[in-house]
């Protein structure tokens, strides 16, 4: 059976069971991926975590979904009505969209584009839209301070994330997302393209809003940002749309990078073991989100933007380059794998002995008294 | 069938939303209908069979233009909830006349202009390589002509912009 063949009834029909049957494991996925996050969270910060409702707390998203459910919806007085009102609704549908083109496995997945990976961070770029409506609609001047870190931080990002994207899509010389994970059938392209690998993490972590790039949503900063005024069925989307997109996500680096359902043993051991592949390498991903956001400490809105302007655009450009010339003359492709593994090695190295450098804070503690003695 | 009502939707769509947007009574508003009426427009595209041309005005025009205005709109307006500001200064009669004028163009291009007789075919999709060749190799003078226009036109946005930090 094809990709395209209709397996329930007509086309269209076989489009709406399909979205649906995505739908249904989405909820599932998101609801155990708050009580995921809460137990591997706890277990970082030496807690139990959720362990009173059903055996070992396995219930507790459940109680979570009616209890926000059951809760009042509020809307201030002075928010901008339909603007506040429809905002969870415009960042939810984007990342809900992207599920359309993802495929679990091989010939599972709602449809199959030819422009897959374009359509994919295309799709990614509206994602900015609710979360610009919640912070302008809401009225509040930490709403409007997150949604307005919220878009710088997504607008800056999303270029690092496009060319680590395209780095991989000029080696596949494809945009279909079946194809390239076709192509990764004896590696996944992390072995050949670490570097865009790394670049591709990092911003994903800044467009998902994830620690240590969570400014945006700080509780100690613009408590809660842009969703501050929502409460009940509004917020409850806005959380669900947060792990989708994680999830979703998750599944695209999973597609792109690590070799989605083909790699190792995909096309020769059936489509159970393609779905725990694509499954399995997802849950890796999103394990070591949760991991990062409970041990790397949050970074000022100016790090933030120094790193992506001054850093990541610059090395992802070059890496595009590099591609380029390797694709140009025909070298082997292990050569650009070396040269790749040695420019992460250096750019790890590099922000690692940044992060390690004796911290001058120090000698600035209690200078706010004395302004002349301040500058540095 | 199915193609015709969807068409009919989205043209009421793009053509509802573009009044929306002169007549919106708060910039944030006439800045969403603005992203709604360009979404139509990429919908109309996915309808000509033409994805990648859709793709492209959703990132370039929606996820990118739109997202600049609402963007600016939050940085130098007042939020939502404050008191409207009043959009229709001096300048309304003139601007009136450029829609105008802009509109008669169009209306008369299309007018003038010998359409097929029976467009028996239909929409054909145009695969990106055949696209990316054209712009790369046969008009690629012209595509670094450009790329080297935005650069500058970016470049003097900074200087405008940082003019009070330079004294």
């Amino acid at each position: 059976m094809e990709f395209g063949d209709p397996f329930f009834g007509n086309s269209y029909i076989d489009a709406i069971i399909r979205l649906n049957i995505v739908v249904l494991v989405m909820t599932l996925v998101v609801i155990y991926l708050t009580y995921g996050e809460r137990k591997v969270l706890g277990r970082i910060q030496q807690r139990i975590g959720p362990n009173r409702t059903g055996p070992g707390g396995l219930l507790q998203g459940f109680a979570d979904a009616l209890k926000l459910l059951s809760k009042e919806d509020l809307r201030p007085r002075n928010a901008d009505r339909w603007v506040f009102e429809l905002a969870p609704f415009a960042a939810f549908v984007p990342i809900f969209v992207i599920l359309v083109t993802l495929p679990f496995a091989e010939n599972w997945g709602v449809r199959n584009l030819s422009l897959g990976l374009f359509f994919v961070f295309s799709i990614l770029g509206l994602n900015i839209v609710g979360i610009l409506m919640a912070g302008l609609g809401s009225g509040s001047k930490y709403a409007l301070l997150g949604g307005v870190r919220a878009a710088a931080q997504m607008i800056s990002y999303e270029i690092p994330l496009v060319i680590s994207l395209l780095a991989v899509a000029m080696l596949a010389g494809t945009f279909n997302l079946n194809e390239i994970v076709l192509l990764q059938e004896t590696r996944p392209y992390i072995i050949v393209q670490p570097l865009a690998f790394v670049i591709f993490f990092t911003a994903m972590l800044a467009e998902l809003h994830r620690a240590p790039f969570d400014i945006p949503v700080a509780e100690s900063e613009v408590s809660g940002g842009y969703f501050i005024e929502y409460s009940g069925m509004r917020w409850s989307l806005f959380q669900l749309a947060e792990y989708t997109a994680m999830w979703a996500f998750s599944i695209f680096a999973a597609v792109v990078f690590l070799g989605g359902w083909a790699w190792p043993m995909g096309t020769e051991w059936g489509w159970g073991w393609q779905l725990f592949l694509t499954i399995a390498k997802s849950f890796a991903l999103i394990f070591s989100m949760m991991w990062i956001r409970g041990t790397v400490v949050r970074l000022r809105i100016d790090q933030l933007m120094n790193f992506c302007w001054k850093g990541l655009i610059e090395i992802s450009f070059a890496l595009l380059l590099v591609n380029g010339f390797f694709l140009y003359y025909g070298w082997p492709e292990e050569v650009l794998a070396l040269v790749q593994w040695a420019a992460t090695i250096i750019f790890i190295g590099f922000i690692y002995t940044r992060g390690v450098r004796r911290s001058r804070a120090n000698e600035y503690i209690g200078t706010y008294r004395n302004p002349e003695a301040a500058t540095p | 069938m199915a193609v015709e009502v969807l068409w009919w939707l989205f043209a009421f769509l793009i053509v509802g939303t573009a009044i929306g947007v002169v007549t919106a009574r708060t910039v944030i508003h006439s800045a969403l209908f603005l992203l709604a009426s360009l979404g139509g427009v990429a919908a109309m595209y996915v309808l000509l069979l033409v994805e990648f041309l859709a793709l492209v005005q959703i990132l370039i025009y929606g996820g990118a233009v739109a997202v600049l205005v609402l963007l600016a709109l939050m940085l130098t307006r007042q939020a939502a909830g404050g008191e409207p500001v009043s959009l229709n200064g001096p300048q309304a009669p003139f601007a009136a006349l450029a829609g105008i004028a802009l509109a008669a163009v169009l209306v008369g291009a299309v007018v003038a202009s010998s359409w097929p007789a029976a467009a028996a075919d239909g929409p054909v999709d145009v695969p990106f390589e055949q696209i990316s060749e054209a712009l790369f190799e046969d008009f690629g003078a012209t595509f670094i002509l450009v790329s080297i226009l935005l650069l500058v036109a970016a470049v003097g946005a900074i200087i405008l912009a940082r003019q009070e930090d330079a004294d």
